[in-house]
């Protein structure tokens, strides 16, 4: 089969089902084998403009970002989609409704908006809907019948998804919707047989596991449950909700309970009195939320209470832009707070990431005692990846806590001095080991001490702590030819992906450029991240915020300035965008 | 001569010096001579021990503030949170482990200032912990600023002329939020406060005691050992517990009535 990278936009309407439509394209070319990577946008009112986009990138080798053009445009609503124009690739192709349901003058239309050379198929969606199922309602299921007819999706692929979504709402809804999609391919292959693209025949053979769509929301949902998650606390923010939706039901089927609390505050403060007695809790939120929580954090800090706390980031400062991607959280989540409150802080790259790391983060929060801050944004919450079902493997679930042992009862030493750092730890309930846990600086037993040896002996006890955790944490990951590299780039979080893309395109193009993924952004792999600067003659460090904040953190390990491609935008740097900068670098380079 | 909140402070004084119960930690509390949270810190400690609740299945959460140190005065596990936040904290201890027996105690500064905002959610949760709110009407630890429960004209160096804000009622505040168990009581009367919070630990749900106590360095004003003794005095004989309207009336038109103020095992009537 020959290579093939399609970005798919579905556009619509708020009502017009283009969420449901996007998603079923995700899920039937995922059935096919191919990898998907989709991510939706919406406005942050509830009306709004009404706007409902899905973009979908599809391709046959491994997809990790969306990228900047569009090949293939479904309107469900002309209005709407022609703010899509700009987007369209050369040569692109655009499925319309040519007899809409509600009327557009002809100077409106796509139709007559698009470049020369756009491919266009227009079909009475409606009409079609109407006559095949007794209801408009299903012209999106249509449009995406004219999708997999001209370009030779298997419509088996389609049946199943949409028999898999709609089976639960009753026979009639299903047929409905079946009925729709297959008047919209029948009418495509009739009427566009001269201009027919099979590219998507036949279809890849999905191989090894079982693959799903997932969120990067979801995915953390299905890890803190995989974890024997016991509590949620919470308080309602975009876009970390899904997470605590998706608890709310699940979290009673395995034995445990989710309380909305009055706000981040108390959601943070509940879970660091279940971790206190012994119990696993979390709470996701994002930047503003994170911003109540961050004295407690230091309070965990301080008093060696583990928590697990996910930032799904967006937009900011203050309330920002809620519905916006953004990476501007990461020196909040590294030291905000009060005083010298070193943690723990991780941030995945994709969604298995995001399963995997957010099981993790439970068992070095109760090794280390201390809060882990996952930190995600809005751009890897909510893009879907087909990826193998995750699942825990046994090391992932084991227990880390380190518990007191029996010879130190009755003379019990909560914060006692150790070599690693790590004090035992006793739960209450234990007779013998009674303490008391205090945001106050303490003696080994717990008692608030004030001297100057004291603080600077227990602050360097939990400041060895923390340094000895980057042993159990992720190291770096690099991806790079042997030898010197005109140009490295280093990324963190959801630009993870555009990175690798990027570094990749520049590489068939005979470049020499490397790639560095940190994912532990406190504490990090100095060494490894130095050795990499040492060999690169110029560092390249795309973030999504206005500040460079990853740069500030790591760019004192170069021996020269970092170069900075800071993107305060609030939407994803697309791999070409930074082919585009590393290209410009190595010819600034060779002047 | 003495007067009789003077024979009071020494009587909580020698209370406080006597080490002959064994709730009691080696740690010296950092309470000044004649405060009257010694009153309390005895109350509770023969209210644990009486009820006998293993010390290790007690734990006891504190916010920021002279009463927030308390646990370490105290032989349960303890958690120091900070200023406000004893409340969601202590949520959190008692649903992870609810085998535990859970006090959150505090000043008027954490439990009505700078937390009041958790106070109404966790009544209305009715999540079944113990709420001991040490009412002085002043900010002791930061050594003299109001309270929200200062009376109006509390003369203090960040309200020179007097303060002019009405104060908050804290137990009017507990029954509108729906608290499954309230009381008001009187740090002077160890005793009482015993009885009183033995009663709150046996009750299933949110339990709130708002217990009056001077400042003996701070108030020389209002809430002093002398006022107190004057002012405070039992419910009447005839008071329903039960009766939530007739803990409103009794509240609105006594300040200073203190006992066991209502009950409830069915809060959602």
């Amino acid at each position: 089969m020959s290579k093939v990278d399609v970005t798919v936009e579905v556009c619509g309407m708020a009502g017009d089902g283009t969420i449901a439509a996007g998603g079923l394209l995700n899920e039937a070319m995922s059935e096919g084998g191919f990898s998907v990577l989709g991510f939706d946008s919406y406005p942050a009112e509830i009306r709004g403009f009404g706007r409902c986009v899905t973009r979908s990138r599809i391709g046959t080798n491994e997809i990790l970002a969306l990228d900047e053009w569009t090949h293939v445009l479904i309107s469900l609503d002309d209005a709407q989609s022609r703010s899509r124009i700009p987007g369209l690739a050369e040569n692109s192709s655009v499925f319309f409704d040519n007899n809409p349901p509600v009327y557009v003058r002809e100077r409106d239309s796509l139709a007559a908006r698009v470049e020369p050379g756009t491919a266009l198929y227009g079909m009475p969606l409606a009409d079609l809907a109407a006559r095949a199922a007794g209801t408009e309602r299903g012209r999106n299921m249509t449009a995406l019948g004219g999708f997999a007819a001209v370009f030779g999706v298997p419509e088996e692929l389609f049946h199943k998804v949409i028999t898999r979504k709609f089976q639960p709402k009753g026979a009639k809804i299903l047929e409905a919707n079946l009925h729709s999609f297959q008047a919209g391919y029948e009418y495509a292959l009739e009427h566009f047989s001269d201009r027919i693209r099979p590219i998507f025949r036949p279809p890849a053979k999905p191989e090894g596991r079982e693959k799903v769509m997932l969120s990067g929301n979801l995915a953390i949902g299905r890890a803190a449950i995989d974890a024997g998650l016991k509590l949620y606390f919470g308080y309602p923010i975009t876009p970390a909700t899904p997470i605590m939706e998706y608890l709310a039901a699940k979290l009673p089927e395995t034995g445990g309970r989710l309380v909305q609390m009055e706000d981040e505050i108390a959601s943070i403060g509940a879970v660091l009195g279940s971790f206190y007695a012994g119990k696993r809790a979390m709470t996701a939120t994002s930047g503003p939320g994170f911003a109540l929580m961050t004295e407690l954090i230091t309070h965990g800090v301080m008093a060696e209470i583990p928590a697990v706390i996910l930032n799904a980031q967006r937009g900011g400062p203050a309330t920002g832009l809620p519905t916006k991607t953004e990476q501007s959280d990461l020196h909040a989540a590294v030291f905000g707070g009060p005083g010298d409150s070193c943690r723990i802080v991780i941030a995945p790259t994709n969604v298995a990431e995001c399963y995997h790391y957010t099981l993790k983060s439970f068992q070095l929060a109760e090794k280390y005692q201390t809060p882990v801050i996952v930190l995600t944004d809005f751009y890897l919450d909510n893009r879907v990846e087909n990826l193998s079902v995750p699942r825990a493997g046994s090391e992932e679930t084991a227990d880390w806590n380190i518990y007191p042992d029996e010879s130190s009862k009755g003379d019990y030493k909560r914060y006692a001095l150790t070599e690693s750092g790590i004090s035992p730890r006793s739960i209450p309930g234990a007779d013998g080991f009674s303490f008391s846990a205090t945001g106050l600086e303490h003696v080994e037993k717990g008692t608030p001490s004030y001297s100057p040896e004291n603080h600077m002996q227990m602050s360097e006890k939990r400041h060895r702590k923390i340094r000895n955790a980057l042993a159990d944490l992720p190291a770096p990951m690099e991806s790079s030819p042997e030898g010197d590299l005109e140009v490295g780039v280093i990324g963190w979080g959801s630009t993870v992906g555009s990175v690798l893309e990027a570094v990749h395109s520049a590489r068939e193009r005979g470049h020499r450029v490397g790639a560095l993924k940190i994912t532990s952004l406190f504490p990090f792999h100095e060494g490894v991240i130095r050795d990499f600067m040492a060999k690169c003659r110029e560092i390249l460090i795309p973030e999504l915020n206005f500040e460079g904040q990853l740069a500030n953190l790591i760019g004192y390990l170069h021996t020269k300035d970092v170069v900075r491609f800071n993107r305060a935008t609030g939407v994803p740097i697309a791999p070409s965008t930074i082919l585009r900068e590393i290209e410009a670098l190595i010819q600034a380079g060779g002047r | 001569m003495k007067t009789a909140g003077w024979v009071l402070a020494e009587k909580v004084q020698r209370i406080a010096e006597s080490k002959t119960f064994e709730v009691r930690s080696d740690e010296l509390p950092t309470w000044c001579p004649g405060c009257g949270y010694f009153g309390i810190h005895h109350g509770l400690n023969m209210c644990i021990r009486r009820l006998g609740v293993p010390l290790h299945m007690v734990v006891t959460v504190s916010g920021i503030g002279c009463a927030g140190r308390y646990p370490f005065f105290s032989e349960t596990y303890g958690l120091h949170t900070l200023h406000g936040r004893a409340l969601p904290v202590a949520t959190g201890v008692k649903l992870a482990h609810p085998d535990l027996t859970v006090y959150a105690v505090g000043g008027d500064g954490d439990g009505l200032a700078i937390g009041g905002g958790h106070f109404a959610h966790v009544a209305r949760r009715n999540v079944d912990i113990n709420f001991l709110l040490f009412d002085n009407s002043i900010y002791g630890l930061t050594k003299g600023q109001p309270s929200p429960s200062s009376p109006v004209g509390t003369k203090t160096k960040a309200s020179p002329m007097g303060t002019v804000d009405k104060p908050l009622n804290a137990t009017l505040l507990a029954l509108t939020y729906g608290a499954s168990f309230v009381a008001r009581l009187f740090a002077g009367d160890p005793n009482t406060i015993t009885e009183s919070l033995m009663e709150g630990t046996r009750h299933r749900g949110f339990s709130f005691f708002h217990i009056y106590t001077t400042c003996v360095t701070f108030d020389k004003q209002f809430k002093t050992w002398d006022n107190l003794k004057k002012w405070v005095h039992p419910l009447p004989d005839d008071h329903d517990p039960t009766d939530r309207r007739q803990a409103f009336d009794q509240v609105l038109e006594d300040d200073f009535s203190v006992g066991v103020l209502f009950k409830t095992e069915n809060p959602e009537s």
